[in-house]
């Protein structure tokens, strides 16, 4: 009996294929189903074949291929949609459209079948390319796991608090300056000191300064803090501060200072 | 005179005993920082509940996510945030806006954990907030004019961003995380109210050369979540506050994470000066299920000194609070079978885990055993309210490698019924000590807005459907009852100004969990978002 059935689900999956799509658009939809399974139906995302979670329901629902692609390659922006666009190939992006698409006539639990979705255009440039030099020290320019560390005040490549300069916009002499030294023992001139009523004194960033209040980032702690200070408030600004950049980079070792500068320099090039 | 000393310990007792009831303010997230969302007013009683009416409603114009709210009442002030950190000041007696606030949010970044936000705190006339992006900022609560703002950690690379409400304690403004189900490592923050400087970092997972380190293998303790996406209570006379972190990432494959995972679902216990641990007590070893001890932790004196924590794996823990020595614990719902039980030191029994490639039936569901809307504590009847949700999944494990700050959940689920096909909500009056149900309100759907107890034997909650309703805390039988037009997943509140009381729900459906339902309910598809405060009052002769 059991044979029997085999037999029947074979000739009924093989009647299937014949009916409606090719062997490779069932590859795509299956390779797609699988990604799917990774990273679209996890958690509170899309559910299990699209049935729907946080995220909306996909499954009886149709959608355009280019927007399939644009979505799941660059995300929805201040949605829960990520961009996937570093983290999958194209091919891997045809299969979720091609998947995705397959869900518009499902019923029951799998897929149905589906269009062959065409070729997404091209993608960004993924991690793989850093040197590991690069990718070192991006690591630990962005450390989460030191709480001092240099994207407390420095954005680069979207990341990070802009507290101080852009260092993709340093000259190329100064990219090319001895890199240790620059991080070490650079004297920071925005950094001011400023004396509150309170009797408080504290390093600062100016930000902007208005006729009621004075935008400051606030350096006595990291991270830094965005302060509006009422000028009823500030007793004086003094041009000297006596920080020092050395203050902010002492978690990091010579070494690590090195691999800090490669990456600036690439990102500076990359710029 | 030795007749004496018992009786005065006694009164000293009970005046130290921890007093967590609401009077005409309501100035925390959780009624008080004890979490009792228990409210001394009793002018809305059982006798008169039937005549409560609309007094105003306060459209907030931002339906994203629904609204999941505790609104904060000082003086005559209610403030309320809603999705996007948004905030309004408004009055309490006629709803009339005083200020607004809408927080600057990138333009593009990822809300994986959602638009939503769950409350505000308030102290020394600063308001402050945890953002969609990480940042936490304090406003002037007079004008609504920004103080100051910080980035905790870049959301664009963690992933991670904050939803709950801050805690204010000793001047201090300690907010948790959400990345729990993300590559990310938890941690808890305390920042100083008046210049929101850094004052101290708790990790919820243990670095190297940390006890509880040893408890992870390799390097997954930096990618191993432990969020504190809820808000925790303070104990004032013990100097101690309490914290309930969530699962561990990967939520249901543990094979990369070996060994107990601290202090992952676990409840802890920091001084509040410092951060430092005090106590841990960990509910879950080893998490697979994503059971977070994320919820709220309420404190009571029993007269021991206690706390309540109701976990997402459905079970309640009954703590000592002042060294955490496990009590008992007590399941707030019938489908569990990820274990048989728990036994008398606290440990798990029959653990049922998830396979890798193999569904396997797994209850209650992700969506919790109960979900974080809060239970309330009533003195007066001596009873712990807390809404319960029956419901399954079939869990499919699979191995997955971290990547900083995206999704990690290590599997896939699919909501199934019951075994008995009896899905659905309740609400239970609970003995704390034994668990004894005194009664239960049952709901088709899971009941997902918190609880507020009254001293007008009244308990306040609202379900999926828009009904807010009012149940006699003593049998459980509904007095009252009012549809706000959009479903509930908000935490009411109760206050009064110039001598008359006021009961305040959010009413908003959304969330995670609500779209889960969907799974399981496909109409609750078809439920309208809403976000608006309906607040209500005894018309002015009946009082």
């Amino acid at each position: 009996m059991k044979l029997l059935i085999g037999v029947f689900l074979l000739h009924a999956l093989l009647l299937a294929d014949q009916a409606g799509t090719s062997l490779g658009t069932s590859a795509v939809v299956a390779r797609g189903d699988k990604l799917f399974a990774q990273g679209c139906a996890v958690g509170y995302c899309h559910g299990s074949a699209g049935a729907a979670a946080r995220s909306p329901r996909l499954r009886g629902r149709t959608f355009e291929k280019d927007y399939l692609v644009k979505v799941i390659r660059d995300g929805i922006p201040n949605t829960a949609m990520p961009a996937w666009g570093d983290r999958l190939t194209d091919e891997d992006i045809n299969a979720l459209v091609a998947y995705t698409q397959s869900l518009a006539t499902a019923t029951g639990d799998g897929p149905a079948p589906s269009e062959t979705a065409s070729l997404a255009p091209p993608v960004a440039v993924k991690d793989s390319d850093l040197t590991p030099d690069v990718r070192q020290g991006r690591e630990l320019f962005y450390d989460p796991q030191r709480l001092q560390r240099c994207s407390n005040c420095h954005r680069v490549q979207g990341i990070g608090t802009p507290v101080s300069s852009d260092l993709t916009k340093l000259t190329r002499a100064q990219l090319a300056a001895e890199a240790v030294n620059a991080l070490k023992y650079g004297r920071p001139r925005r950094v001011r000191s400023i004396v509150a009523k309170d009797g408080d004194r504290f390093p600062a960033v100016l930000i902007e300064r208005g006729e009621s209040e004075t935008r400051i980032y606030d350096l006595k702690a990291v991270p830094p803090v965005q302060r509006n200070l009422p000028n009823s408030e500030i007793q004086s600004i003094q041009q000297q501060s006596g920080w020092r950049h050395s203050q902010a980079v002492q978690s990091y070792s010579s070494d690590e200072l090195k691999s800090i500068w490669t990456f600036i320099r690439w990102a500076a090039e990359r710029k | 005179m030795t007749r004496l000393i018992p009786l005065l310990m006694l009164i000293g007792s009970a005046l130290l005993a921890q007093d967590g009831s609401t009077k005409e303010n309501w100035p925390e997230y959780g009624g008080q920082s004890s979490a009792w969302r228990y409210s001394a007013l009793d002018q809305v009683d059982a006798s008169n509940v039937a005549q409560l009416a609309a007094a105003w409603v306060f459209q907030t114009g931002d339906n994203d996510g629904g609204l999941q709210s505790t609104p904060l009442v000082l003086d005559g002030i209610m403030y309320v945030s809603t999705s996007h950190n948004r905030v309004f000041a408004l009055d309490a007696v006629t709803g009339k806006r005083l200020w607004s606030y809408i927080y600057e949010l990138p333009k593009t970044f990822t809300t994986f954990y959602g638009p939503w936000n769950r409350g505000v705190a308030v102290s020394d006339g600063r308001l402050v907030m945890g953002t969609l992006d990480n940042h936490v900022v304090a406003l002037d609560a007079k004008t609504g004019r920004q103080l100051w703002k910080v980035n905790v950690e870049d959301a664009n690379q963690c992933g991670c961003n904050i939803t709950a409400a801050p805690l204010i304690a000793k001047g201090k403004v300690i907010v948790g995380v959400t990345g729990g189900d993300s590559a990310h490592r938890g941690y808890l923050n305390a920042f100083d109210i008046k210049t929101g400087r850094h004052l101290w970092r708790f990790w919820t997972i243990p670095g190297p050369g940390e006890k509880g380190h040893e408890t992870w293998q390799g390097d997954s303790w930096k990618f191993g979540g432990g969020s504190t996406w809820m808000t925790g209570s303070f104990d004032a006379t013990l100097g101690l506050i309490y914290w309930a972190v969530g699962n561990p990432a990967a939520d249901f494959y543990g094979g990369n994470r070996k060994g107990d995972n601290l202090y992952t679902d676990s409840i802890v216990a920091l001084d509040v000066e410092t951060g430092k641990l005090k106590w841990h007590f960990q509910q879950v070893p080893h998490d697979v299920w994503d059971w977070d001890a994320a919820y709220e932790i309420v404190l009571v004196d029993l007269p021991r000194k206690v706390l309540i924590n109701v976990s997402k794996g459905g079970y309640t823990y009954v703590l000592d609070r002042t060294n955490g020595e496990f009590i008992t614990a007590w399941p707030v719902a019938k489908n569990i079978n990820w274990i048989k039980g728990v036994g008398p030191k606290g440990e798990l029994l029959g653990r049922n885990e998830p396979v890798v490639g193999k569904p396997k039936l797994i209850c209650p569901s992700i969506g919790g055993g109960r979900s974080w809307n809060h239970g309330a504590w009533s003195p007066k009847a001596g009873l712990f309210f807390s809404t319960g949700i029956e419901w399954c999944q079939e869990v499919t494990a699979q191995p997955e490698t971290p990547s900083e700050g995206k999704t990690f959940f290590g599997g896939t689920f699919k909501l199934v019924p019951t075994p008995d096909k009896k899905s659905g909500g309740h609400l239970g009056a609970y003995e704390p000590l034994t668990g004894k149900a005194v009664w239960k309100y049952e709901y088709k759907y899971p009941l997902l807005a918190s609880v507020l107890a009254t001293a007008g034997n009244l308990i306040f909650t609202g379900d999926a459907e828009g009904d807010f309703f009012a149940l006699d805390a003593r049998s459980g039988k509904k007095l009252w009852s009012f549809n706000t037009g959009s479903g509930h997943r908000g935490s009411s509140i109760s206050y009064s100004v110039n001598g008359r009381q006021y009961i305040a729900t959010p009413s908003g459906w959304g969330s995670a969990v609500a779209g889960l339902m969907q799974q399981f309910w496909p109409e609750t598809e078809q439920f309208p978002n809403g976000s608006a405060v309906f607040v209500f009052a005894l018309p002015e002769q009946k009082r």
